[in-house]
Order: C-alpha cells, then sequence, then structure tokens
C-alpha cells in the first residue's frame, strides 16, 4: 500500500541504541528505536525498518534519508550524512523553537549545544574523550549496584546525603564505589553523589559556551529523572518537559535536516 | 595542482639523513635544536649544521617516552624523548649536540631528561617568563652570550661577526620568501595548498639553509608565473579554517587530514611549528644577544605568560592573521597536558566571540583513538560555519515548510 | 547529622592550660585557656568537618593530646578563616604566591602571602557547619568551573574561582615563577580574563640552568624582587625600606633556623617523637607563612622544639605510632600522602622535600638585602640540575634515616613528573633504598588504591 505525501527519514546509530524518525510532510510520522551491534549498518537498518513498519511504508518511498550519530560514515542507506550535533539542534527547534541550550546526554559522549531561533548551532562543546558524564558511565554504575540503569536516577532521588565521587574516570569511579559501599555508605547516597558530579562536570562544560533559557535535555540518559533533577540544580535552569522520547531527538533531527536537502535538491517542493 | 619545485624538495628531503652523515664525516657538526626561541642563525654562523627536532604523531613513541619523562609530560615531549630513547630517527641519530631553550617549561624539563638518561651533549637557553620587561631583556642578552660561548667551546673557534651577519642575511631572505609563498596557499583559486606550504615550512628546519631558500625562490617564482597575483578570497562552498594553538610537528598529520576529510580548508595558521615563528622577526644589531632578542621580540609563544590581556600580542597577531587570510573559524588544537595552550583555550574563544569569530578547540594525543570523536567535532564544525554562510538559503526552505 | 565527632579530653586540659600564648602580627595574644574552649566548645560546632571521624579522610578518633603544639596549629588552622577575614577588615593586604617560596618580601612589605593552599583553607573556612561530604561537595562544584575557566589539565586552581567570584579579598597575585610549578605562571595569566580587574597581578620571574652560579641571574631575580616590593607597596601605600627588608630576612632566618633544629631534633630521637601529621605541621612553621601570621608560628615554633627535645629526651614516641614504624621520606609535588592511614599501616613520614627546600636555605645577612635574598632564593635545592637537587635529597634521606622513598606527582604537575624517574634512579643507584613512584589521580583526590599502592610499598619494607 502506498500514502500519499512526501517522506524522510533519519537515522541516528549511537553506541548504545540506534534511532530513527520518519516525518511526513513536516510531521512526524513515525519512530524507530533498537540497542546498538557491533555492525552500525545493521543496527541503523533496523532502527529504520521499525519505523516503517510501523508506518507501513516501504524504504523506496522515503524521498530522502539522512545518517547522523558514530555510525554516520557507514550508512549505505543514507543520501547524506550529518553530525549529531547539527541533528540535535534542528530537532529540538523542530519541537521547540524558542530552546537555545541543549544538553545532550548519549552513551559515549555528552554535548553542550547552543543554538539559534533558526536551530543553527552557534557553539558547541563535549566533552573529553573520557566516558564521565556519560550513558556508558551511569551503566558501569548501575552494573556496580546491580540494578537497571532506568531506576538509577530514582534511586538517587531517594538520597538523604550526598557522598562526593571524587574520581570522574569510569575505571576509577569503579573501584571508588565499590570502596565506598565496602565502607558503609548508602547506595542512594552515593549515587546521588554520582548524579552531582556529573551534573558539575556538565555544568562545567557550559561554563565554556554559556547557557541561554530554554533548555532542553536530550538523549538517553534524558530519560535519568535523578540526571534532570541534578543538573537543573547545578545549571539552576528548568528543563523544557518533551513530547516525544528524548532519545529520539538526534533522528528526528536528521529526519528535518532530509527534507531540507530533499527541497535544496529539488526532490521535493 | 602540483608545484614542481615541492617534488624536488621532496626528494631532497629523502636524500638529507644521508647527506647529514657524510658531512659529519667530513668534519661538520650537527646540531639539533627544540623549542621556540633558539637563535638558529648563532648556529649557523658557528658552522654547525643547525636542524629542528620536531617529530610528533607516533604514539608507540610516546609510551616510551613516557617511561622517562613520566606519562604527565605533554605528548609532544614524550615523543621527542621516547624518539631519543629508541634512537631510530635519522635526524636525531645524525646530532652531535643538542640546544634547547626554555621558551617552555616542558620543553627544559626535556633537556634535563635527555640530558640524564641517553648522556647527550646539551646546550639550554633560559628564556625569561617576564620576556617584555627591560630587566628580563638584559637578563635575556647574558643568556646570549652564554649560549653562545657554550657552543663556541664546541666549534672551537669563536663567533665571527662578519658570518654571522651573513647568516642573518639569509635566514632574512628564507623568511620573506616564505612569507610570500604563504600569501598564495589562502588565495583564490590557489595553486598551492596551505598542507603543501606547511610541509614545505616544515622541510626547511632540516634542509641546508642556502639550498632550502634557492628552492623557496624556485616555488615562488613557479607560483608567480602560474599566478601572477594571489587575491586573498573564498572560492565557493569554502569553509575558511584557521589553525591555531599547540605545535603540530611532521610526522603529526591527524587533526590537518581530518580537517580536509571533513571538507574544511585551511587558510592559515599561527602555530609554532608552521609560519609564525617566521613572522615579525627583526634583528636590530648584528650579535648574540642583538639575534636572540630578535627571536624574543617576536609574538611570544603562548609559555611566555602576559598578564594584560587588551595589549596581549599573541591575540593581536591572531585577530590580524584572521582578518588577512579571511578565515571564518579557528580550530584550536590543544596537545594533551599543554599547559601553555590548554590555559589559553577557552580565553581566546571568547576574546574571538567578540568579532564573530568561532573557536573549536581540539584536545588530542598522538593515539589513532580519539580519530572519530575528532572528526565528529570538525565536521560539527564545518557544519556549523557552512551553515552560517548559507542561512539565508537554509532559512527559506523552513518558512516554506 | 549524626556523625562521630573527635573530642579533646579533659584529662589533659590542665598540662595544656599550663603552656605558652599565642602572641600575633597586630601584638594581640590568645590565651591556652581562650584555645581549649575553641578547640572543644566553638569549633565542633563550626566546622563539624575538622572533627569528624572518618578514617578514609585522614581523621582519626584521636590526636596528640598531650602536645600542646599539636592543639595550637590546630587552633591555628581552624582559625585560619575568621583570622584572615579580620585582617582584610584591618585594611591589611593580601598576596597570592607560590607554595616553594620563602615568604620575607612580603613581610617586609607588610602583606600577608598564603599559597595555594592556604587560599583554599580560607574559603573553606567561610562557611560553617558543613560535614566532610558537603565540604568536599562545596570544594568540587567551584573547582570544576575553575578548571573550566583555566584548563582541565591544571593541577590546582590556586583559588582563581574564589578571588575572581570575590569571595576572597586577595589583592595581589604575585607568586615566584619557580620551575617546581608547571602551571603558577599560567594561573596568574589566567586571571587577566577574570572579572575582576583590580587584583593586581606580578609573575617574580625565576631564572634557570644554573641560575644560582650566574651573576646576571641573580642580579635579574634581585630585580624581580625589588619590582615585587614596589608592587605590593603601591598596594598597601608605603614604602618599604631595604631595612625593613633586612629585618624580615633576619626575622625568617631565625624561623628557618628553628625550624632546621626542630627537624633535626625529630630525626635524632631513636622513636618518632610525633607522628607524621604533627611533624609537618611543625617542621612547617619554619618558614612562618603556614598561620598566614608570622609572628604566632614563630611563638609557637618556639614552644614546639622545646616540647619535642622534652619528647626525645625522655624517649616518648608519638601518639598512634606503631612500633618500629618504616620511615617514609616523601618528594615530589606540593602534596602528601594520608598520614594517618599509613601510620595504621605501620608507616611514618620523616620528611618531605616540598616546604624543606626553602626552609633549610638561609639568607645572608650582611650586604644588599635584595642581592642576598635573590641568592639564597636561587639556591633553593628543590630547583636545582637533575643532578644536584637528587644529591641534596640523598642527604635528607640519610639524615632523616628513611627506609623507602616515595615520589608523588600530582595531576597535572608537568615540572616533578618530567623528572621524578631520574630522581628517583639517581637516589636507588646512590643509597640503595627502595623507592616508589606514585602518580596522583585527577584533582588530588585521596582514594584507596592510592593508599592501597603506599600500603604495598609499606609491605614490601
Ligand atoms: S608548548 Fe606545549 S607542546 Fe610545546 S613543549 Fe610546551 S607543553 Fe609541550
Ligand atoms: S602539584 Fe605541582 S603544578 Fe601543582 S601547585 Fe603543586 S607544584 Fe604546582
Amino acid at each position: 500500500m502506498s500514502l500519499s505525501g512526501n517522506y524522510f527519514a533519519g537515522v541516528d546509530v549511537g553506541s548504545l541504541a540506534a534511532k530513527s524518525v520518519i516525518l511526513k510532510d513536516g510531521d512526524i510520522f513515525a519512530t524507530g528505536l533498537v540497542p546498538s551491534g557491533v555492525n552500525s549498518v545493521e543496527s541503523g537498518l533496523n532502527a529504520l525498518n521499525i519505523a516503517l513498519e510501523s508506518a507501513g511504508l516501504k524504504q523506496e518511498e522515503l524521498t530522502y534519508i539522512v545518517g547522523t550519530g558514530y555510525g554516520r560514515v557507514s550508512a549505505p542507506y543514507a543520501n547524506k550524512a550529518v553530525t549529531e550535533i547539527t541533528c540535535h539542534a534542528k530537532g529540538a527547534n523542530y519541537l521547540h523553537p524558542t530552546v537555545r541550550t541543549i544538553i545532550d546526554m548519549g552513551g559515549q559522549d555528552c554535548k553542550a549545544i547552543r543554538i539559534d531561533q533558526d536551530g543553527a548551532v552557534v557553539d558547541f562543546a563535549m566533552n573529553d574523550k573520557c566516558a564521565a558524564g556519560t550513558g556508558r558511565f551511569l551503566e558501569v554504575m548501575a552494573g556496580v549496584f546491580k540494578v537497571e540503569l532506568k531506576d538509577l536516577g530514582a534511586i538517587a532521588l531517594s538520597a538523604t546525603d550526598t557522598v562526593p565521587m571524587s574520581s570522574t574516570c569510569t575505571v576509577f569511579a569503579e573501584s571508588e564505589t565499590i570502596s565506598l559501599v565496602a565502607r558503609g555508605e548508602k547506595p542512594e547516597n552515593i549515587l546521588n553523589g554520582i548524579h552531582h558530579s556529573i551534573a558539575n562536570r556538565i555544568a562545567g562544560l557550559f561554563s565554556r559556551v554559556g547557557i541561554e533559557s530554554d533548555v532542553f535535555f536530550s538523549g538517553g540518559v534524558a530519560k535519568n529523572s535523578g540526571m534532570k533533577n541534578a543538573i537543573e540544580q547545578a545549571l539552576k535552569v528548568t528543563i523544557v518537559k518533551p513530547e516525544i522520547d528524548p532519545q529520539l531527538i538526534g533522528a528526528l533531527g536528521a529526519a528535518v535536516i532530509a527534507r531540507n536537502f530533499a527541497k535544496k535538491e529539488g526532490l521535493w517542493a | 595542482m602540483s608545484v614542481k619545485t615541492l617534488d624536488v624538495i621532496r626528494k631532497r628531503l629523502e636524500e638529507r639523513p644521508d647527506e647529514l652523515r657524510r658531512a659529519r664525516e667530513n668534519g661538520l657538526k650537527v646540531v639539533g635544536w627544540v623549542g621556540y626561541n633558539v637563535p638558529e642563525e648563532i648556529i649557523h654562523a658557528l658552522g654547525f649544521i643547525p636542524v629542528r627536532i620536531a617529530v610528533g604523531g607516533d604514539d608507540r613513541l610516546v609510551e616510551i617516552g613516557a617511561r622517562y619523562a613520566s606519562s604527565k609530560t605533554c605528548v609532544f615531549i614524550r615523543e621527542i624523548v621516547g624518539a631519543f630513547a629508541e634512537n631510530k630517527d635519522p635526524y636525531i641519530q645524525q646530532t652531535d649536540i643538542l640546544a634547547f631553550d626554555a621558551t617552555c617549561l616542558q620543553n627544559y624539563r626535556a633537556a634535563e631528561v635527555i640530558e640524564y638518561f641517553f648522556k647527550k651533549d646539551v646546550v639550554v637557553l633560559a628564556v625569561p617568563r617576564n620576556f617584555h620587561l627591560d630587566e628580563a631583556k638584559e637578563y635575556f642578552a647574558h643568556e646570549a652570550n652564554e649560549f653562545t660561548r657554550l657552543l663556541e667551546e664546541r666549534a672551537g673557534a669563536p663567533l665571527d661577526s662578519a658570518r654571522l651577519a651573513e647568516s642573518v642575511a639569509l635566514y632574512n631572505d628564507i623568511r620573506k620568501t616564505l612569507k610570500s609563498i604563504y600569501t598564495f596557499q589562502a588565495s583564490k583559486n590557489n595553486v598551492i595548498s596551505w598542507e603543501e606550504v606547511y610541509d614545505l615550512i616544515q622541510a626547511g628546519e632540516l634542509l641546508d639553509k642556502r639550498e632550502y631558500l634557492s628552492l623557496l625562490t624556485q616555488t615562488l617564482d613557479e607560483l608567480k608565473e602560474r599566478q601572477h597575483y594571489p587575491v586573498i578570497a573564498s572560492d565557493d562552498g569554502d569553509s575558511r579554517i584557521f589553525l591555531s594553538g599547540s605545535l603540530i610537528p611532521r610526522g603529526d598529520r591527524k587533526l590537518i587530514s581530518i580537517i580536509k576529510s571533513v571538507g574544511g580548508r585551511i587558510v592559515g595558521d599561527d602555530l609554532w611549528s608552521g609560519i609564525l615563528p617566521h613572522l615579525d622577526l627583526d634583528i636590530k644589531e648584528i650579535s648574540p644577544a642583538g639575534v636572540a632578542l630578535g627571536y624574543l621580540n617576536r609574538t611570544p609563544h603562548a609559555a611566555l605568560p602576559y598578564l594584560d590581556l587588551e595589549s596581549d600580542r599573541r591575540l593581536k597577531k591572531l585577530q590580524e592573521c584572521l582578518s588577512q587570510f579571511k578565515a571564518q573559524g579557528v580550530i584550536y588544537h590543544t596537545l594533551r597536558y599543554c599547559d601553555p595552550f590548554t590555559f589559553k583555550a577557552k580565553e581566546t574563544k571568547n576574546v574571538l566571540a567578540k568579532s564573530g569569530i568561532p573557536l573549536l578547540e581540539i584536545h588530542t594525543e598522538y593515539a589513532g583513538s580519539d580519530y572519530e570523536a575528532m572528526k565528529t567535532r570538525v565536521e560539527a564544525f564545518v557544519e556549523m560555519i557552512k551553515i552560517k554562510s548559507e542561512i539565508a538559503e537554509e532559512q527559506s526552505v523552513l518558512v516554506d515548510a | 547529622m549524626g556523625k562521630q565527632l573527635f573530642r579533646y579530653s579533659e584529662a589533659n586540659k590542665e598540662k595544656f592550660l599550663e603552656s605558652d600564648n599565642i602572641t600575633f602580627n597586630d601584638g594581640s595574644t590568645v590565651s591556652p585557656e581562650e584555645i581549649w574552649h575553641y578547640l572543644t566548645e566553638e569549633a565542633p560546632v563550626k566546622y563539624p568537618s575538622a572533627f569528624e571521624v572518618n578514617l578514609y579522610q585522614g581523621n582519626r578518633g584521636s590526636r596528640d593530646e598531650t602536645l600542646p603544639t599539636s592543639l595550637k596549629t590546630r587552633y591555628l588552622g581552624l582559625t585560619f578563616s575568621a583570622r584572615m577575614e579580620k585582617a582584610k577588615d584591618n585594611g591589611k593586604s593580601i598576596a597570592f604566591i607560590q607554595g616553594g617560596q620563602a615568604v620575607d618580601p612580603y613581610t617586609a612589605a607588610d602583606t600577608i602571602a598564603l599559597r595555594p593552599g592556604l587560599v583554599n583553607q580560607w574559603n573553606n573556612g567561610l562557611e560553617y557547619g558543613n560535614d566532610i561530604n558537603k565540604e568536599n561537595l562545596r570544594r568540587k562544584k567551584s573547582k570544576e568551573k575553575a578548571f573550566h575557566d583555566m584548563s582541565f589539565e591544571a593541577c590546582q586552581t590556586g583559588g582563581y574561582e574564589h578571588v575572581q567570584a570575590g569571595d576572597l579579598r586577595i589583592d595581589v597575585i604575585a607568586p615566584y615563577t619557580v620551575l617546581r610549578c608547571s602551571d603558577i605562571s599560567y594561573g596568574v595569566e589566567a586571571h587577566r580574563h577574570g572579572p575582576k580587574k583590580n587584583v593586581k597581578l606580578l609573575n617574580v620571574d625565576y631564572p634557570l640552568r644554573y641560575q644560582a652560579d650566574k651573576p646576571w641571574a641573580i642580579e635579574y631575580f634581585a630585580q624581580n624582587l625589588r619590582r615585587l616590593v614596589n608592587t605590593l607597596d603601591e598596594v598597601t601605600g608605603r614604602k618599604t625600606s631595604e631595612d625593613d627588608l633586612l629585618k624580615a630576612i633576619k626575622l625568617h632566618n631565625t624561623g628557618r633556623r628553628l625550624g632546621t633544629e626542630l627537624a633535626e631534633l625529630w630525626w635524632s630521637a631513636d622513636v618518632p617523637p610525633t607522628n607524621s601529621d604533627d611533624r609537618a605541621s611543625m617542621v612547617s612553621l619554619g618558614n612562618l607563612e603556614v598561620h598566614g601570621d608570622v609572628q604566632a608560628s614563630l611563638s609557637v615554633l618556639k614552644e614546639a622544639k622545646k616540647f619535642i627535645a622534652e619528647r626525645v629526651k625522655n624517649g616518648v614516641k608519638g601518639h598512634a605510632v606503631a612500633d618500629n614504624p618504616k620511615r617514609l621520606f616523601i618528594l615530589g609535588s606540593c602534596v602528601g600522602i594520608n598520614g594517618s592511614r599509613s601510620e595504621d599501616a605501620g608507616a611514618i613520614v620523616v620528611g618531605r622535600d616540598d616546604q624543606w627546600s626553602h626552609c633549610s636555605s638561609l639568607v645572608e645577612e650582611e650586604g644588599d638585602p635584595y642581592y642576598n635574598l635573590a641568592k639564597a632564593t636561587l639556591e633553593y635545592p628543590y630547583e636545582q640540575s637533575i643532578e644536584k637537587r637528587a644529591q641534596w635529597t640523598i642527604e635528607q634521606i640519610k639524615k632523616s634515616r628513611a627506609d623507602g622513598v616515595i615520589f608523588i606527582h600530582n595531576w597535572g604537575c608537568n615540572t616533578q613528573a618530567a623528572i621524578s624517574r631520574p630522581i628517583v634512579d639517581i637516589i636507588k643507584r646512590e643509597t640503595g633504598i627502595p623507592t616508589y613512584i606514585h602518580e596522583r589521580d585527577l584533582h588530588g583526590l585521596r582514594d584507596e588504591q592510592e593508599q592501597n599502592r603506599v600500603n604495598a610499598f609499606v609491605e614490601m619494607l
């Protein structure tokens, strides 16, 4: 079955998950999300197929596809590749045109992005290459406490104290955490400390690019309520509520850019 | 594009280590220098063959260097120390004497460590941190004399003033020619790229100076023949990137190749491994102190602190270069543990932001592991610059939608 | 907060009350009664963190309560922040300096000189009622921002964040740019982009490479010292004479001599007369700068010598020191190891090169005081070539009868890190004493891994 309209897709292959968004003309039509495997081409296609399936579309019916995320370099299905920084900017702008600042916390990096009213990037900064302040870091911590990643935030929110974490290096923090547990500190207080230490890192990142309201929190970690809370405290801001899964923002932005490219290249009028 | 003389230079570089070996067999001595304010003319005029020891990009050597100089020394110095430990670099093998300066404390520590572990004959020129004060210049003049004395001892003869004048004249010609060539790379319809000029500059750190001058002159003639007069302006779709920050020595082409691979065009630099040391070198007096002060009075290296932001010449020079080369963005390269440049990254960014020039800091070392992460940042930066120039067009698309 | 706090036992009160008053720069004094009251009543409320029993942070459940100096240095430390605030209210000027330098010219120019550790101490003391966790969190938060303002690879931020935020009333930032510290001159420079424009900045330029053998280098440093004094005078509005400097030199020589004698006395004992931390806090009094008050330091130092002499004579062993502890000498960056935990592991720190190098450098009192001071300063053993520094260190190691040597280099402390291996090599070669190089992780944490390694080294000894 073929539907009328123009379809544009964005596919974002990150280190932990692959995401896709399909736009019909200007509206979100379908989305897909799968954990990333080692093969990033496959992961991207899987995510795209989920969205296609739920939309009842075939890949050929897509006018334009933009790939993003670290998997963008090997995305034969995409017409173009754009970095996730540009995509997050466009995605957040699409949802909330008043957004000027984006915090993106993904699996392996963390970004501070400043955008203008058109969703164009005016400045950005990223964490250095270590995993501190990323989804990966939290995943390791969830492992230490043997809890689900998604429950970490709620546990931290139940803390009565904040145990400071000296180390932001994942490897060191892991063993530091173990010794904190060994000396009798409560898990929720340690987790609270971890969230605060990451939030401070992020606040530091913003001291390089500045911050302006509205603030949007994207990426997989954005679903963590404890993290959101800690960041709001550290940055003294209120984070806007996302209408869609914040993990999809990169793919959404890629789809918006796909539409722009299609227009520029005369594939869609 | 291909400029023919560049091929000749590449070939001459291949032959150079052998040539040095033969020269040494004939009794000449090679002085390897490491640093930022080593007055090369003095070395040259004493009859030594100067070569610059500046290698980078090899993570394996960095690892080796860390065994001697710890893993907390800047990557560049770690690699140098590693290269001495391994002793396979053809230029390191051919050095008889090493000349260091203390512009950067880490460079100074390298002198000490190399002297200690590898029993090298090391001469050090101390450099004042308060370089701009009169008393510091006086002190530096003494240091330049001392540096010369130590080299004279090794040359077995005093420095001859007439020969120093000749060396200064030769080096002045080299600097002048380099500057002329440099403008060609930034021009519209350029026939020589920044990358080629960069290699050309670094070739001069190794080749015989007289021959180098004649090769430069040939290069310039070729360029003039093909392009007459270079106009510095954008070509369509350019995103004109200016490179700043920690040095990028021969062997390290990671960042440069990334910029190129994502469609950025480098149009200028103020790197201490690039054009900067050749700019504004004005030698007022033919004497060791005169030459050394000429060096010190250039745009100061980032390791020399300057306490007033408004009158900082380093930033002024950067801004001047940005407008001269019509750059749209700065990629500021900082090497792991290179304090002189990392401490200034944010400040430089803020200063440039006032004139609407974005700056991206790339903090890196020689391992290949951060290649993808660097690429994402550089690519996003280039996208940002391109979108900025295309913004009007973009907007119309959005408005229609 | 329900955290267990240490309390001084009344049993020792009487003996403590017999000890001397502390006399301060402004001529005021504080009596042992007042000190006792402060330590037992006021301070535990104001600074619970300092009394919290927390082995991991080096706060054990007991102290050397029969050593009055231990209580007095504690008192000076805890009142530090309040005393600096008071000094500022009274119009005194305060300078930020470097850790490895003497402060004679600052004393001469009637300026309090604070090194990075003291600047942090000042700031920490401004907030009351914090336990250790809260205090650490507060510190971490402001540091994180400062690291972004300066560099991630700065080993410390020298209180940049506090000075620039206006939390600390520092008038002038004027350290010696000694080679020991890779970051100091860049740290000073960073202030040029901060919002606080009225803080005066000066790098006192320390020459390198056989500097003490070069008359022109000494002359140059002497000119730097003159420039320093002029800068300090611009702040205070007074005119410091050569005679003022000579007086300051004499005063500081007294401190240095006493500090040296004290250290040698300590070393001469068969059993360590105090634990590591008490030893360090007494010996460091010799530089007279540690508590931001030259006279107060001097008065406690004089008394300390008396107490130590007594203990040495009677063969008293310091509190919490193991029998036949392994004696460690610590080298490298301006950071140490956790004293009490190392003692628990059967070790004791008998010396460090930092703070000691300049304490042991006396200044000639005849002739041009600037030149003399410059000469003595350029002779700091810590600042010499690898070979010379190593030889001096070996002497100290021998004098202190150390069994093991640990070279610590701090995160970001490039110029110490770079020569750790050569220095340690020479020591090992010439003394045969076991050595260990420790790299401290980011931002100075005192963590389990570090202690594990130190303990393993001690076990090996
Ligand atoms: S300037 Fe940077 S790269 Fe050069 S020696 Fe110093 S720290 Fe190393
Ligand atoms: S640890 Fe080293 S770099 Fe840091 S303040 Fe101390 S001496 Fe300076």
